[in-house]
């Protein structure tokens, strides 16, 4: 019987010429564009990190942002207040995340749709109040600035490479968790709950678990945004944000693997782009999402996929 | 920090009082979100931007007019203006929309919301506006030796009027009935004959029209700014999940919920006064999911 | 293996099931029947876990398992098949069966392990079997009726049950094809000595297969026995075969 493989040669190498690009950018581009496309595989791992749990598990993760501001904040948090070396943060941060995932994962998980979204954006839009008006500690609405980075990536070189190291290891575990047999039976409950159920899946703690690796990767993408913007602000932890993070995996295709980095790209340099021309920015983007959703349902790459005949859900993003 | 000593009984039924006339506002707000998601199933996050837009129509139109007259003509224009407006949008869009995914539809609408914010950006620009309240309604009365603004008073009253008029429309119409039977069981009334598509229009229009209302009333109260449909958009559907989807007097009991805990909390700690209602939903989601009254869902 | 004593179960002021009983022995196929509304669908529901009885007990293997959640009832060797086409639509088929394999062999928890090296060779055993190789790549969810009824079974047995238990197997399906299904079911009862529960309202199906038979009328359990017994029960021929069409 045949294998199959995680990956076909001809992605391998579609991969691995851009990663050579990546790599080799800093020393074509501008510091803006350096800094441009580390904002863009931030944003990327955070729409991706979501995807998890919305595009391969179905569930309505609708404040996914908290973890991504959770990260930020812990790793800032650790650095300025906590007097700790910078790594730590780095280390820590994710991590709490990914605790802060769990403990809000345990009180939403028996929902599900529309439910579980509402009850988790209470929870997280509680998260945001505290840190937007504890202004002692966590500097309130003007957030906090000039957070140090650890010397070996201070420069703006330095904490593009090691943006790009993080954002393709990360991508690289969350392509294996979604091919696991993990990610698979996660996709079956996506599909239908119930059957998962009566074929011997334990479907709440299986959601739960991919809440807690969704939670983890956002505190990732939360740390290297300090990385590269040295601030934290409370607007990466509220509901706009998180809204805007699904805008993205629809944008892109959320039953692909690449589909919410595509859409995170296509975000980040709209905004770039349009915003040099005009202030109304936002405009241009909800029309394009309006236009999207009344035509183009499954997203840019879905569309595409679907129409190489290769449509199929499971995570084969190349 | 001292937490409770400043706090009396004559200041506690002040805030109280305050708290009920925000409650006004909420309700107005989010019984016309309630309204669209349980009949027409639509979760329009774009209803925190009509409440914007409802408040910058009133401060244009007052400040236009001028005076006395100025605030209720704009008192009366806005909602219909942003009723006009929502018609529009409902027969050119979402009527062809109706059969989408709830996640869709609340991504739509929140494209929408995104485009009617810079929408107002560019007609009313980004400075913030405000209004001040009719000769009549300004300065304050003393209530058991604490002063009360008049205008919270008017709110006061102007807040069941409105309930009892939405209860009304509802249940004493013929559409209001329709639209109720819609809620429960869409096909049997396209099977009883009526068109349907155009009591789904009425109640979309209805709902927008409601806040409209809110953003009316807000006016004098407050700043009229950029990013004030993010807030009410949010404290909209918490109110309108906790009292019960499509339920009107869970919209009301969730507003004053809201109201309540909101300046119960201005007064105990003002600095995490904001965190109070997240507080009270949250425990009302966590062991009421599926909110207080029964939802018609 | 499977014992069913005194089960009922009310919705609301319906009473759905109010006395069922069953006995169901290791390596038998027994068939429920009744006419619609009797009661048969719920019945497995309650066997299965997803609906937690008011009333009696349910034994398999001894063990009392009413109340179960339906992934413990699965783990214990019993599964069931639907009666309305109840897969994982936007995977393929192989995923679908692959997906049950996994579950059964409590592989579901690994993180980083390729699922392509997982549960390939039974996944491909299960699909041969029940002549869906040749589709595994499908995705699942533009299947036709009948080869999606077929899937339904073969993600019921990727659980490898001990007892598998048929929501009305056939319903839908063509002449054509609920020939080739009578066949399937009756080889995996012989080749692999599974234990079949199952409900049809082909009857000419029924007293094809089944050794036993039971009967429900309104929620209750009138009648058990051999075909033959059923066939001369004058309850049964008064309330269900009597005066009434048998298709």
């Amino acid at each position: 019987m045949q294998q199959q493989k995680l990956l076909s040669s001809r992605s391998l190498i579609v991969v691995a010429v851009l990663l050579a690009a990546l790599a080799l950018l800093p020393t074509m581009a501008s510091r803006y564009y350096i800094y441009l496309v580390a904002l863009m595989m931030v944003t990327g791992l955070l729409a991706t990190s979501l995807n998890m749990v919305l595009g391969f598990g179905g569930m309505y993760q609708f404040n996914h942002a908290v973890f991504y501001g959770a990260g930020a904040y812990a790793a800032a948090l650790l650095t300025v207040r906590g007097g700790f070396n910078p790594w730590w943060g780095y280390l820590l941060g994710p991590v709490m995340a990914a605790a802060l995932s769990l403990l809000m994962g345990i009180i939403c998980v028996r929902l599900s749709k529309l439910y579980f979204g509402m009850l988790q954006i209470s929870l997280g839009s509680l998260v945001w109040a505290v840190v937007f008006r504890w202004y002692s500690f966590t500097g309130g609405d003007d957030g906090m600035h000039g957070v140090p980075s650890p010397r070996l990536i201070g420069s703006i070189d330095g904490a593009y490479y090691f943006v790009l190291i993080v954002t393709v290891v990360c991508l690289a575990l969350m392509y294996l968790i979604v091919n696991s047999p993990f990610g698979r039976v996660f996709q079956s409950i996506r599909d239908n709950p119930e059957r998962a159920e009566a074929i011997g899946v334990n479907v709440h703690l299986h959601q739960l678990i991919g809440l807690v690796i969704a939670g983890f990767f956002g505190g990732v993408a939360g740390t290297l945004f300090v990385t590269v913007e040295g601030s934290v602000f409370p607007d990466m932890l509220f509901w706009t944000l998180s809204l805007e993070i699904i805008i993205m995996c629809l944008l892109g295709g959320w039953f692909t693997f690449l589909g919410p980095m595509l859409g995170a790209g296509i975000v980040v340099s709209l905004r770039a782009v349009v915003g040099i021309y005009t202030d109304y920015w936002t405009m241009v983007l909800g029309i394009i999402l309006m236009l999207l959703i009344f035509f183009l349902p499954e997203g840019v790459l879905g569309f595409f996929t679907a129409r190489l005949g290769r449509g199929r859900a499971a995570g084969e993003g190349d | 920090m001292d937490l409770a000593s400043h706090i009396t009984l004559a200041a506690l039924g002040q805030q109280l009082l305050v708290g009920l006339s925000r409650t006004t506002i909420l309700f107005i707000v989010s019984s016309g979100l309630s309204l669209i998601l349980g009949v027409l199933r639509i979760p329009n996050v774009s209803h925190g931007s009509l409440y914007m837009i409802g408040a910058f129509v009133t401060y244009s139109v007052a400040t236009l007019i001028g005076g006395q007259t100025g605030f209720w003509v704009a008192l009366a224009a806005a909602p219909v203006v942003v009723g006009l407006f929502s018609l529009a949008v409902e027969r050119g869009i979402f009527c062809h929309l109706y059969e989408r995914e709830h996640l869709m539809l609340l991504l739509f609408t929140f494209s929408l919301m995104l485009v009617l914010g810079d929408l107002v950006k560019l007609i009313w620009g980004s400075d913030y506006r405000s209004l001040s309240a009719p000769p009549m309604l300004q300065g304050s009365f003393s209530l058991a030796g604490m002063p009360f603004p008049r205008y919270n008073l008017f709110l006061l009253m102007i807040g069941p009027l409105v309930a009892l008029g939405l209860w009304a429309l509802t249940n004493k119409t013929k559409i209001g009935k329709i639209a109720r039977a819609a809620a429960v069981d869409r096909e049997m009334v396209a099977a009883m004959g009526i068109n349907v598509s155009w009591v789904f229009a009425f109640v979309f229009c209805l709902g927008c029209l409601m806040a409209g209302l809110g953003g009316a009333l807000v006016a004098p109260t407050q700043n009229i700014t950029q990013g004030m449909d993010h807030t009410i958009i949010m404290e909209a559907f918490l109110i309108v999940i906790i009292g019960g989807l499509g339920n009107m007097w869970g919209a009301l009991l969730g507003a004053a919920i809201f109201g309540i805990t909101d300046s119960i909390g201005i007064l105990v700690w003002p600095q995490f006064a904001i965190v109070f209602p997240y507080v009270a939903v949250t425990i009302v989601l966590i062991f009421r999911p599926k909110g207080l009254l029964k939802s018609t869902w | 293996m499977l014992s069913v004593q005194g089960l009922s179960k009310s919705f609301g002021p319906f009473l759905a099931v109010a006395d069922a009983n069953l006995e169901v022995a290791r390596g038998e196929v027994v068939a429920v029947i009744g006419p619609n509304g009797a009661g048969k669908t719920t019945l497995f529901k309650l066997i299965t876990g997803q609906l937690k009885p008011d009333g009696g007990r349910v034994l398999f293997k001894g063990q009392d398992i009413a109340g179960l959640s339906p992934h413990r009832v699965c783990r214990l060797g019993l599964s069931l098949s639907y009666q309305v086409v109840n897969i994982f639509s936007r995977m393929s088929v192989f995923e679908n069966v692959q997906v049950a394999v996994l579950a059964r062999r409590r592989q579901v928890l690994r993180l980083f392990t390729p699922a392509a090296h997982l549960a390939v060779d039974e996944t491909w055993e299960i699909l041969n079997s029940v002549g869906l190789a040749e589709k595994a790549a499908v995705t699942s969810g533009t299947l036709s009726h009948g080869d999606s009824k077929v899937l339904e079974m073969a993600i019921a047995l990727g659980n490898r049950p001990e007892l598998l238990i048929m929501d009305e197997p056939t319903a839908g399906m063509s002449p054509e094809e609920t020939r080739a299904a009578m066949a399937l079911i009756r080889r995996l009862n012989t080749e692999m000595g599974l234990t079949i529960l199952f409900c049809e309202h082909d009857m000419e199906l029924v007293f094809n297969l089944a050794q036993r038979i039971m009967v429900m009328r309104q929620g209750r359990t009138i009648a058990q026995g051999t075909c033959d017994e059923v066939r001369c029960d004058e309850k049964v021929q008064q309330a269900y075969l009597g005066g009434h069409d048998h298709a």
